[in-house]
């Protein structure tokens, strides 16, 4: 793999100021992780004391999911997972001792629990209420009281109202007329359902506020709402209707007393949701998707797609943005207590991870790979560990020195003049020539225009003349008479003393043709023979181009040449249509011989 | 819904169904077409557009081609990569499969509107209003669609719809967008400021306002907003270019160039960055790196006429006479109808001893520009220095009359000193060339209407400090700074005197 060969490299990376922060405690470039923020836990899951890491796999991202758990540097477990997992929190679930908590995974329509890393319970998200009549259509189908064309019609009719049907239903009405039978024998009997699914997982605190206390589980689904679980007899607390479907939460509060979610959607918009009130109106809404959603403190910090940083209150006022050298990947929020430290985490494509307190970046930390999940907490018996895992799939542990210090402010971004203040001015220099000439025109400016303006007119009425000329005498290879829309284009090819002139005609009009034309050559017979010096033109049908082609022979050996003249003439005038004038090339002979 | 532990054996599979025909019982658990619509989303938002284009086809493929969301984003991700016409097939595909969101339909309005269809985009964006009536977006982009057909009575309308329902940036800089096109500063500038409430950081609307206040000469606002905007973004070009330019007029020209470094490390191919760049080492006096910026602003636009202008002037101070005259002539060529390019025309012409041709460039220039004094002085000298006495008091009476018509205060005493030597010299005749002393370069009066030509690149005018003046051939002379004074005022460029030494390189 590319990281191997790229260990050297790797030293670079730990010299870097940002990086001498941290100890590198794990790296292992053939982790080959495929996950994301929202996959990735530190929890002690077996009550030992030592925090584990619980990374759920989206492996492959059809088949290979798989829930790890690493204990240090090692894996300790792998469960298989059967469909993608969405995301992944752990969670105390009951009061029983020793305190275990629970691992839950969010997967389709279903929130798998563990416990002590045992499968425990699955979760299902009930059923979407589904339409009467559909519903009866497929009751009617399975007594065998309308066969499949009327259910078939009766389906039809429906969605064409903009009904939303079932899976089933949708699956029945693409299939082919010869397999619509088998399908409703293979389905009938089992009981319609439309499920939704899981789009982010979260937890809340029950009723306690302590770091061991019960948790509800927070999740939001595909179609437009926020579930919040009980933790012991998973039942449905509370089912709160948003506008739009859900990616990213933040919870807190105790479920008991008062509570606040924030969530951002697909849509762009940011809704806060409170106990016991109803949604319609987002907090504020973004310029573009949210990338990542943090709560810090009172305010809310959102990465976005357009490469920004944005941070609002809990009111919605816009307080500060921040542009990123690239595109965001993830986000997440970095807490250490012991120095009470509260800041985010942005992990962006250049293989940067940035740290922001409030608006201030005040560590960069470069690594191999663009960083694409990330967790900050505490690992081992470490409390201030940073997990991160790459675009490529490894991962990288690393541990804040106990003696780093994040300065307020940092040299590269604001206050003070930018760097470029101090640089040169990059002023084209002169030369003394230019100085020379300089008093040369200061002495002499009337002369020197009175003599440009004389040779102006002059080169005027050259030009004049000669255009005139060539109208006059017809010289110009394309014809000025609307009469004769032709065009004409010599070649030389050869090096001599035969030369070939290739000499192309058009006609150029939509749908006139040419007819009685001929070619002729004027030359110097003294220099040259010519092969052909008369080429009788064929009718020249609009747009098509013909060639014609004639040897010519120099018959100087002296190193000289001279201009052939190529007429296109018409048998009726004397004047030729159009001329090319051909600078023949010295003829090469000499040389040769 | 709460069956034992998950894992089960059976086929929850994710593929299509496998079962043998002959157990019907177990039908197998189709999965929900929106199955994978998270994970889409997670990969475009992090732009990882080929994974996405993979999963899409397979959600596609799974759901027989109704999966909304997925053809959703892949028509996004076509319209990043530019196929617009290709997106708006897929939107429309969207608003077909589920017509009850009006997010599908203003999408198919944003292709249309980026296809240039603007009607056809404002009829989507009607039918999308039905369906979500209370819509920001919708309406402020009607009122977007409507601007581009200057349909502005209908554009403001709309926008202040918009901002009804909410305050956004946005539609306070389209909505101050309209006024500018309909020339109503006055109303664009009470827009801004209504914007800068809701968003005192924007710097976009910080250098907007510091423009618009320069255009109607508010200097002071000016700098205090674009002081602001540099303070959120101490490298925004705009607003070092009018910050600087402004600079230049107060003849700061060390802080002003200062700031160009920052800006021309950012634009290094900004013409209007290197005139004024070029314009302060003229202030500066030093005229060689003068040429070398301008000529290599007129590099980067040949057919900017204040490039060229400026060049002329330049060279005039120079006494490059012949070399002013190019420039001024090509200046003329593509603004023809500004008088003070004539009159500076007219004296590269006299220096030139083109007598015919300098009263024919001063008649235009006094045709095109009737209130420049500096102009009628300089051609009553004109006309005195080549013995036609006639005329040059005529010019002369014309010249007073202008004065007296002219705020006193703002006419500098070397203009008004040379009204009273040349008017002595007309009334004794002759014997103007011993009395009148050699006048010295004069200060303009400040620049009364500053032009600049777009928000962008504000050129600056600088008065420049008097030269020392060199004294053979005192009517002559004045002229030359008499004109030279007089273009200063006039645009953007500079206008100076004329000077003796070569000055340093």
């Amino acid at each position: 793999m590319a990281e191997i060969t790229s260990r050297e490299e790797s030293k670079g990376y730990q010299d870097y100021e940002g990086n001498k922060k941290w100890l590198n405690a794990h790296y292992d470039p053939l982790a080959s992780l495929y996950t994301f923020s929202q996959c990735i836990a530190l929890s002690d899951i077996n009550a030992d004391g030592e925090n584990k890491l619980i990374i759920a796999d989206l492996g492959t991202g059809t088949y290979d999911m798989k829930l790890k758990v690493y204990r240090g540097t090692s894996l300790m477990s792998e469960n298989a997972i059967i469909d993608l997992p969405t995301g992944v929190v752990t969670f105390y679930m009951d009061l029983t001792e020793p305190r275990t908590p629970a691992i839950a995974v969010a997967s389709g329509s279903f929130i798998y629990i563990y416990k002590n890393l045992r499968p425990y319970f699955k979760f299902t998200l009930p059923s979407l209420p589904i339409d009467e009549k559909e519903e009866s259509a497929w009751i009617q189908a399975k007594d065998d009281l309308i066969d499949v064309s009327v259910l078939r019609e009766i389906l039809d009719g429906l969605r064409s109202k903009g009904v939303i049907l079932t899976v089933r239903s949708m699956k029945f009405l693409r299939l082919p007329p010869h397999e619509l039978s088998t399908f409703v024998t293979l389905h009938k009997n089992s009981p319609l359902k439309m499920q939704t699914v899981v789009t982010c997982l979260e937890t809340l605190k029950k009723s306690h506020s302590e770091d061991d206390a019960i948790s509800c589980l927070v999740l939001g689904t595909e179609h437009l709402a926020i579930y919040i679980l009980d933790p012991e007899a998973f039942t449905i607390l509370t089912k709160i209707d948003i506008p739009a479907v859900p990616v990213f939460l933040s919870v807190n509060g105790l479920y008991d007393v008062d509570y606040r979610i924030v969530v951002a959607c697909r849509n762009g918009a940011v809704y806060s949701l409170k106990r016991g009130s109803e949604v319609k109106k987002p907090v504020f809404q973004l310029s573009a998707q949210p990338v990542g959603l943090q709560r810090i403190g009172k305010n809310i910090v959102v990465a976005c797609m357009d490469q920004t940083l944005q941070c609002y209150s809990t009111k919605g006022n816009k307080l500060w943005l921040i542009r990123m050298p690239a595109d965001i990947l993830t986000m997440e929020a970095m807490e250490d207590k012991q120095k009470g430290f509260k800041g985010v985490l942005v992990g962006i494509e250049n293989h940067e991870v940035h740290v922001y307190r409030d608006k201030y970046l005040v560590n960069v930390i470069k690594t191999e790979d663009a960083v694409t999940g990330i967790k900050f907490g505490k690992f081992g018996r470490e409390d201030s560990t940073l997990v991160m895992t790459t675009k490529g799939g490894s991962l990288l542990i690393k541990m804040l020195k106990r003696t780093a210090k994040f300065e307020e402010k940092d040299a590269t971004t604001s206050s003070g003049p930018p760097a470029s203040q101090q640089q040169k001015l990059n002023v084209p220099k002169k030369t003394k020539l230019f100085v020379d000439q300089t008093l040369r025109e200061r002495n002499n400016c009337v002369v020197m225009h009175q003599q440009f303006q004389h040779d102006l007119y002059r080169i005027r009425l050259e030009a004049a003349r000669n255009y005139a000329e060539s109208l006059n005498k017809s010289l110009n290879p394309i014809s000025t008479n609307p009469q004769e829309p032709l065009k004409l284009s010599v070649h030389v090819n050869g090096i001599g003393p035969m030369f070939k002139l290739i000499v192309q005609l058009q006609n150029t009009s939509l749908n006139s043709p040419s007819v009685g034309l001929f070619l002729t050559f004027h030359f110097d017979s003294s220099l040259y023979s010519v092969e052909k010096t008369l080429i009788p033109v064929p009718f020249l049908v609009p747009g098509l181009n013909y060639t014609f082609e004639s040897y010519v022979e120099c018959k100087s050996d002296k190193g000289i040449s001279d201009t052939i003249k190529a007429y296109l003439c018409r048998r009726s005038s004397s004047t030729p249509i159009i001329t090319g004038i051909i600078n023949m090339p010295v003829s090469e002979s000499i040389i040769v011989s | 819904m709460s069956e034992k532990p998950p894992i089960p054996a059976e086929a929850k599979s994710t593929g299509p169904p496998a079962m043998p025909p002959n157990r019907p019982r177990k039908a197998p658990e189709l999965p929900a077409f929106e199955r994978r619509n998270w994970l889409i989303h997670l990969h475009y938002i992090r732009r990882e557009y080929d994974r996405c284009k993979i999963l899409i086809k397979e959600q596609l493929a799974e759901s027989s081609d109704m999966c909304e969301y997925a053809y959703y984003v892949q028509a996004l991700i076509k319209r990043q990569e530019g196929s617009i016409q290709e997106a708006l097939e897929l939107f429309q595909t969207c608003a077909l499969l589920n017509s009850g969101n009006a997010n599908n339909l203003k999408q198919v309005a944003r292709c249309l509107f980026l296809l240039a269809r603007h009607k056809a985009a404002i009829d989507v964006y009607h039918e999308a209003a039905k369906l979500n009536d209370s819509d920001w977006e919708i309406l402020h982009n009607i009122g977007v669609c409507h601007m581009y057909m200057q349909n502005f009575t209908k554009a403001k309308e709309s926008l202040e719809q918009a901002l009804t329902i909410r305050k956004n940036d946005l539609s306070y800089i389209m909505l101050a967008k309209i006024y500018l096109m309909e020339k109503n500063v006055d109303k664009a500038l009470d827009v801004l400021n209504d914007a800068l409430k809701i968003s005192p950081e924007n710097i976009e609307i910080l250098t907007t306002l510091g423009l618009l206040y320069l255009r109607v000469g508010d200097y002071h606002k000016s700098f205090e907003h674009l002081g602001n905007s540099m303070t959120f973004d101490s490298s925004n070009v705009k607003a070092i270019l009018a910050s600087g330019s402004m600079m230049q007029q107060h003849q700061d020209f060390d802080v002003a160039l200062s700031k160009y470094r920052i800006a021309s490390d950012k634009h290094p191919e900004s013409p209007a960055l290197w005139n004024n760049i070029g314009m302060c080492f003229f202030g500066k006096k030093k005229f060689v790196a003068a040429i070398s910026c301008l000529k290599r602003a007129s590099y980067f636009a040949p057919f900017e006429w204040k490039i060229l202008h400026n060049l002329g002037l330049v060279h005039l101070t120079m006494e490059q006479y012949a070399s002013a005259f190019h420039f001024l002539s090509a200046a003329i060529n593509f603004k023809p109808k500004y008088g003070p390019l004539f009159s500076l025309l007219a004296v590269a012409l006299s220096n030139l001893n083109d007598n015919d041709n300098a009263i024919e460039a001063y008649k235009q220039a006094i045709k095109y520009d009737s209130n420049n004094l500096f102009t009628q002085l300089n051609y009553a000298i004109f006309l005195y220095k080549i013995d036609d006495k006639r005329g040059a008091a005529n010019a002369f009476k014309a010249a007073e009359a202008l004065r007296d018509s002219m705020d006193a205060s703002k006419i500098s005493r070397d203009v008004l000193d040379t009204f009273k030597t040349f008017g002595a010299i007309l009334q004794t005749g002759q014997s103007y060339k011993k009395s009148e002393p050699p006048v010295q370069n004069q200060e303009p009066a400040r620049p009364q209407h500053p032009i600049r030509q777009t928000i962008q690149s504000p050129a600056p005018d600088l008065p420049t400090p008097p030269s020392h003046p060199v004294g053979e051939q005192p009517p002559s002379y004045d002229m030359v700074m008499k004109q030279s004074v007089l273009d200063s005022r006039k645009d953007v460029m500079e206008k100076r005197g004329r000077q003796g030494a070569l000055p340093p390189i």
